[in-house]
């Protein structure tokens, strides 16, 4: 394994190989992370400090308040609207996706692959090609700046990769195991909650994970259909944020990171899942 | 039904059997039925909007009024005879494309040839350049616009601090320039998706191909053009579609840097159909643009459908 593409790269003998793969490492990890650090930096600085030395230096002193103000500022709103959205959108967005892929992968359906050829078109067209409709329809269903109405949207948009995936793992199921539960009788609602979603326990986790930060992150949907302050999401409140506080810098890090933090978690603890969950898209 | 044929061949006969009962046994009905929801939804978000939307694109509208004007294609001309910024926001799009093809997947395919190797540390090296993937496009803007700010901005510091003085701009404010640093902050993001489908990539390829090639004597750079490269063909495939997919779906990212400014200088084909639709009430001229950006996307994404659909 250590022999195979990095180490040939420099000449030399092993130890200095080593050395200089381990030293561009650091320095390129060091370069890719300063955006993040920047924002770390400024998040715990008092303004003050931030005009009088730039982003990059170290606060002369730490300054939770920024956290707290901004919190306050409205952040605190944005954020419980991410969560409620979040926490709704991912596991009723897994529930519809995981039926679909299953019956495309173990139900014998003769239309299964025009069915997923179908879904798959949803991972490309870009969104702007449904705004006007779409904004036509809340309009009529009344659920525009709602976070109903962009939860349904969230979960309409969320089923061609859900499916993609949750397929992507039914498939390696083997058949055997389904028609067995067959021959004992058991129905297919529950051979798909009994022993399909169980055995695809860690794909759920992974769409989960991907799901949640997609989610999370969006923007445009959020941008188009919630209006009013009080119902924006993160992203969206945290670029309205920028525009009405441009020179409170401090701050806005702070919010920023406030923002991140989640995310920064749930990667940090289901790392591997990630990897699953793209590996997942390609099967 | 794959899964079958591996097993021995008694259990295929058992098997086959069982399969063709489950079969007959199985109504279409029910298979509908755990689709409805997720297709029913699907296509009321997804597929009707977009039908409509190229419906709409042959209408002279300005979305309020209860009546539309049939124009058929001259949106379209309209579009490209005589809207400056389309093709200026369509250059930026190429530029875009162009760097999304080269840049993130070139960078992705080299973090992962070196992280590829198991050494101490290197699952930290992975996580630290994966990790700006995480991070939403409007925050990505926003650390980035810190950065690029004149006075106080880490870049201006930095070159002032290094004797470069001469090469300080108003990075997101020069016409000129202003699309390039917004690309390179894109790029920050994109770089970790390619890098972690290389690297599954790379764990199909077998050692023993490596060392058979280093005993023929192939030197590191001969290995990776001869042995590794050809071997992900498919990786690099599906790398380039996606690059190319998310790079025309770019948006948050220039809203929340420049949005759309200086002088429309910095739009995209998706920024400008927000502005023509939502800002200046043409409709018909919005959902044109969205076409444009649907086929040029169709370009990349149907070999990608393809692909995806091959093992069916």
């Amino acid at each position: 394994m250590s022999e195979t593409v990095s180490k040939p790269v420099f000449s030399g003998n092993k130890s200095t190989r080593t050395a200089l793969l381990y030293g561009g490492l650091i320095l390129a990890a060091l370069i890719w992370f300063t955006p993040v650090v920047t924002l770390v930096l400024t998040a715990f600085k008092d303004a003050g400090d931030f005009a009088l030395n730039g982003a990059f230096s170290i606060p002369k002193s730490i300054r939770w308040e920024n956290f707290s103000e901004a919190w306050q500022t409205g952040v605190q709103n944005y954020f419980w609207n991410s969560v409620i959205v979040t926490s709704i959108k991912v596991p009723a967005g897994i529930v519809l996706e995981s039926m679909a892929a299953f019956a495309l992968t173990h139900m014998h359906f003769k239309w299964a692959d025009r069915i997923f050829t179908y879904i798959l078109i949803g991972l490309i067209v870009p969104i702007q090609m449904t705004l006007v409709p779409l904004t036509l329809l809340m309009n009529a269903l009344n659920l525009i700046d709602t976070l109903t109405g962009l939860i349904i949207l969230y979960i309409g948009f969320g089923v061609p990769f859900g499916v993609l995936v949750m397929r992507g793992f039914f498939r390696t199921i083997p058949a055997a195991l389904i028609e067995a539960a067959r021959i004992d009788g058991a129905s297919w609602f529950r051979i798909f909650y009994r022993i399909a979603l169980p055995v695809a326990l860690p794909a759920v986790v992974s769409l989960c994970i991907l799901d949640g930060v997609a989610t999370w992150n969006e923007f445009i949907l959020a941008q188009i259909f919630l209006r009013s302050d009080e119902n924006r999401t993160l992203p969206l409140g945290l670029v309205q944020f920028s525009t009405q506080f441009a020179t409170q810098y401090d701050q806005l890090a702070a919010a920023v990171l406030i923002s991140v933090v989640p995310v920064v978690l749930v990667f940090l603890f289901f790392q591997r899942y990630f990897v699953a969950g793209m590996g997942g898209a390609l099967k | 039904m794959e899964m079958l044929t591996s097993l021995k061949s008694e259990k295929r006969v058992l098997g086959r059997a069982i399969a063709a009962k489950a079969r007959s046994n199985s109504h279409e009905f029910l298979p509908w039925l755990f689709l409805a929801p997720a297709v029913l939804i699907y296509s009321v978000i997804v597929i009707y909007p977009m039908l409509y939307s190229a419906y709409l694109s042959l209408f002279r509208w300005d979305g309020i009024s209860p009546t539309k004007v049939f124009v058929g294609l001259e949106n379209y001309v309209i579009l490209f005879t005589q809207n400056d910024v389309f093709w200026i926001a369509l250059k930026n799009n190429a530029i875009w494309l162009v760097a999304a093809l080269l840049l993130p997947t070139s960078i992705g395919l080299g973090l992962a040839l070196l992280l590829n190797t198991r050494f101490r540390g290197s699952h930290i090296f992975r996580s630290i350049f994966y990790f700006p993937a995480v991070l939403s496009l409007a925050v990505v803007g926003l650390i980035w616009t810190w950065i690029y700010q004149p006075d106080l901005g880490l870049l201006n510091q930095m070159l002032v601090a290094l004797g470069l003085k001469a090469f300080t701009r108003n990075w997101l404010s020069d016409p000129q320039i202003a699309i390039y640093p917004v690309i390179v902050a894109a790029t920050w993001n994109a770089v970790g998706l390619p890098m972690l489908l290389y690297l599954a990539g790379l764990q199909t390829i077998p050692e023993e191909l490596h060392e058979a090639a280093k005993v023929e004597g192939a030197g590191p750079i001969r290995r990776f053009l001869y042995v590794t490269f050809p071997l992900l063909r498919e990786t690099t495939l599906i790398v380039l579609a996606i690059t190319a997919i998310n790079a025309l779906k770019a948006y948050d990212i220039v809203y929340a840097m420049t949005n759309g400014g200086p002088a429309n200088k910095t739009q995209l084909l998706s920024t400008w159909m927000y502005f023509l639709t939502y800002n200046y009430n043409q409709v018909g001229l919005g959902t044109a643009i969205a076409v444009v950006l649907f086929l040029l996307t169709m370009i990349f994404a149907i070999p990608y459908i393809r692909f995806m659909t091959r093992k069916t």
